[in-house]
């Protein structure tokens, strides 16, 4: 029995309706289209003082915890932010500052950026893959960018954004399908037999 | 100035979808020329046929096809869409098309284009390389050649001194040459320049991402002493006119996803367009002209807005959209989007004036 991926899509972006968030969509919605997921979204610049005054993992709120532990304990984590001074935005940068240093070894993750124009494109791979190789993270090869010209709103309106994203995500699709066929939380004798070995 | 809608095919041959036979050149010319002949008969504006030098199309040479189609239409103008100026003799351009308009009774046109596939460069013996010189050389020579007989053009690295030569025959009026543009800035500042209209291309994307192009083709033709604003401008676009909104997404779809897989590109080779992707296009702000009339009445509305512009040229058959879906979206157009988009353009021309 297959069951749906956890998705998890933590957006940089400080708007409601953001560019970011409408990539991120694009992409949530084309995985959507190949295997089962659920989605839950992190706005980092919605998650309130505990989050935007926290020194140290401590200090946030019941409600941040659970939005950095959903992120943590994700299938599949999809990082989305706008290019903001050149990189991340800050709270971006400041939300993984407080994830667990080892939460996302080995886990896909899908890396999405939007700028004002396509100068900034290499920031997938100059800024923001770099942070999720320091967690060991399963970055999937192929970027998403797109520039502030390539919508209308929140909609992406070049072709060549859409068939990136398709092309993207069946470099990785055999991976996540076994992954759905695994139940890493219902199968306690896998680690029993882990425990039982060390 | 009136609003003027059209039709244009490059003649592809293409297998049908459904059945996976290939329609025999002949076939497809006899289908080419139906289109034609349709297209007169609801009042269409213009019908265009493109150059391309390939087994998958039948038109390597417009001039011959629209000439057919003269002799069986009765007001529709006729053009090429594009003619590869750079890889062609514009000696014989301008012979061919004054032929065209003896024939046709003075319907003929041509749009001057770079080319958006390069074939006839080596089997005619150019260099790619020469690409844009040979353009601009070839239409200033063109032009020259239009505008008297003998032409005062005394040749330069890719054309002969015609000044002592007969360039016959004349064609019944001014033929019109427009240039087709895909968005390049250059282009269009040189297009605007030599005051000549532009025939701007969309393919893909925000339906206003030519803003700037525009503004830069007013700009070099208001600069080089030309009417800026009442040099025409044409769109050129694929779309479909269909019984419904999503019958026309439906119909046109498959056979888009089919032609745009050479133009699609990852990694190399041919990807088709996402579904997703295409519904994005054919929406409000995306560039397709595809939807049910209204729909295209609206766009049509807000190309004119944006760009000025005062003609647009639908490709309606690309991929292979089979004959009778083809011939019922140009019927469409007639009957339907053009006598509406006509008027409201009129009235708006009214009201401003």
């Amino acid at each position: 029995m297959s069951r749906a991926l956890e998705v998890v899509v933590v957006n940089g972006s400080p708007n409601e309706r953001s560019k970011t968030g409408g990539l991120a969509d694009l992409v949530t919605a084309t995985l959507a289209d190949l295997l089962p997921i659920e989605v839950h979204h992190v706005g980092v610049h919605r998650l309130g003082a505990s989050f935007t005054g926290a020194v140290q993992r401590e200090d946030v709120d019941a409600a941040v915890e659970a939005e950095i532990g959903a992120v943590e304990t994700a299938d599949v984590l999809v990082a989305a932010t706008p290019v903001y001074r050149a990189s991340y935005s800050g709270m971006f940068k400041h939300f993984f500052d407080l994830v667990d240093q080892y939460a996302l070894a080995n886990k896909p993750v899908i890396l999405v950026a939007t700028g004002g124009s396509d100068r900034h494109a290499l920031v997938i791979e100059h800024e923001l893959r770099p942070l999720f190789a320091f967690f060991q993270a399963a970055t999937i090869p192929v970027g998403f960018y797109a520039n502030a010209g390539d919508f209308d709103g929140t909609t992406v309106l070049n072709n060549e954004v859409y068939s990136r994203i398709e092309m993207g995500l069946h470099d990785v699709l055999p991976a996540l399908i076994r992954a759905t066929e695994e139940r890493p939380d219902a199968d306690p004798d896998l680690r029993d037999q882990h425990g039982a070995a060390t | 100035m009136p609003f003027e809608l059209g039709a244009i095919t490059f003649g592809e041959i293409t297998s049908d979808l459904t059945t996976g036979v290939t329609p025999s050149p002949q076939q497809r010319m006899a289908e080419t020329l139906e289109q034609a002949v349709v297209a007169d008969e609801v009042g269409l504006d213009v019908f265009g046929v493109g150059e391309h030098h390939r087994s998958d199309f039948i038109a390597s040479a417009p001039h011959m096809i629209l000439s057919a189609a003269a002799a069986l239409t009765r007001a529709i103008r006729l053009t090429s869409s594009v003619t590869v100026l750079g890889s062609e003799d514009p000696v014989r351009v301008f012979q061919n098309f004054s032929t065209l308009d003896l024939v046709s009774n003075g319907r003929a046109e041509m749009i001057a284009g770079r080319g958006s596939y390069s074939e006839s460069f080596p089997l005619f013996g150019y260099e790619l390389d020469d690409y844009a010189d040979l353009f601009r050389e070839k239409l200033d020579a063109l032009l020259a050649i239009r505008a008297s007989n003998p032409a005062q053009w005394a040749g330069s690295a890719h054309t002969n001194d015609l000044r002592r030569v007969d360039i016959a025959p004349r064609p019944v009026r001014d033929l019109p040459v427009w240039v087709g543009v895909g968005g390049s800035p250059a282009s269009a500042v040189s297009t605007g320049r030599l005051g000549l209209p532009m025939a701007l291309a969309l393919l893909l994307g925000p339906v206003d991402q030519h803003l700037r192009t525009v503004a830069m083709y007013r700009q070099a033709a208001s600069e080089a002493g030309h009417d800026s604003q009442h040099t025409p401008i044409s769109i050129n676009t694929h779309g479909y006119v269909g019984s419904s909104s999503q019958q026309a997404r439906d119909v046109m779809f498959p056979y888009f996803r089919i032609g745009m897989r050479e133009n699609n590109h990852q990694r190399g080779t041919g990807f088709d367009i996402p579904r997703r992707a295409f519904d994005a296009q054919a929406s409000e702000h995306g560039g397709l002209l595809v939807g049910s009339s209204q729909e295209i009445i609206d766009k049509l509305m807000t190309y004119h807005e944006l760009y000025g512009v005062t003609r647009a040229v639908i490709q309606m058959g690309f991929g292979g959209v089979p004959q009778k879906e083809h011939l019922a979206s140009i019927e469409r157009l007639g009957t339907e989007v053009a006598p509406v988009v006509r008027a409201e353009v009129a009235r708006r021309e009214q009201v401003a004036a």
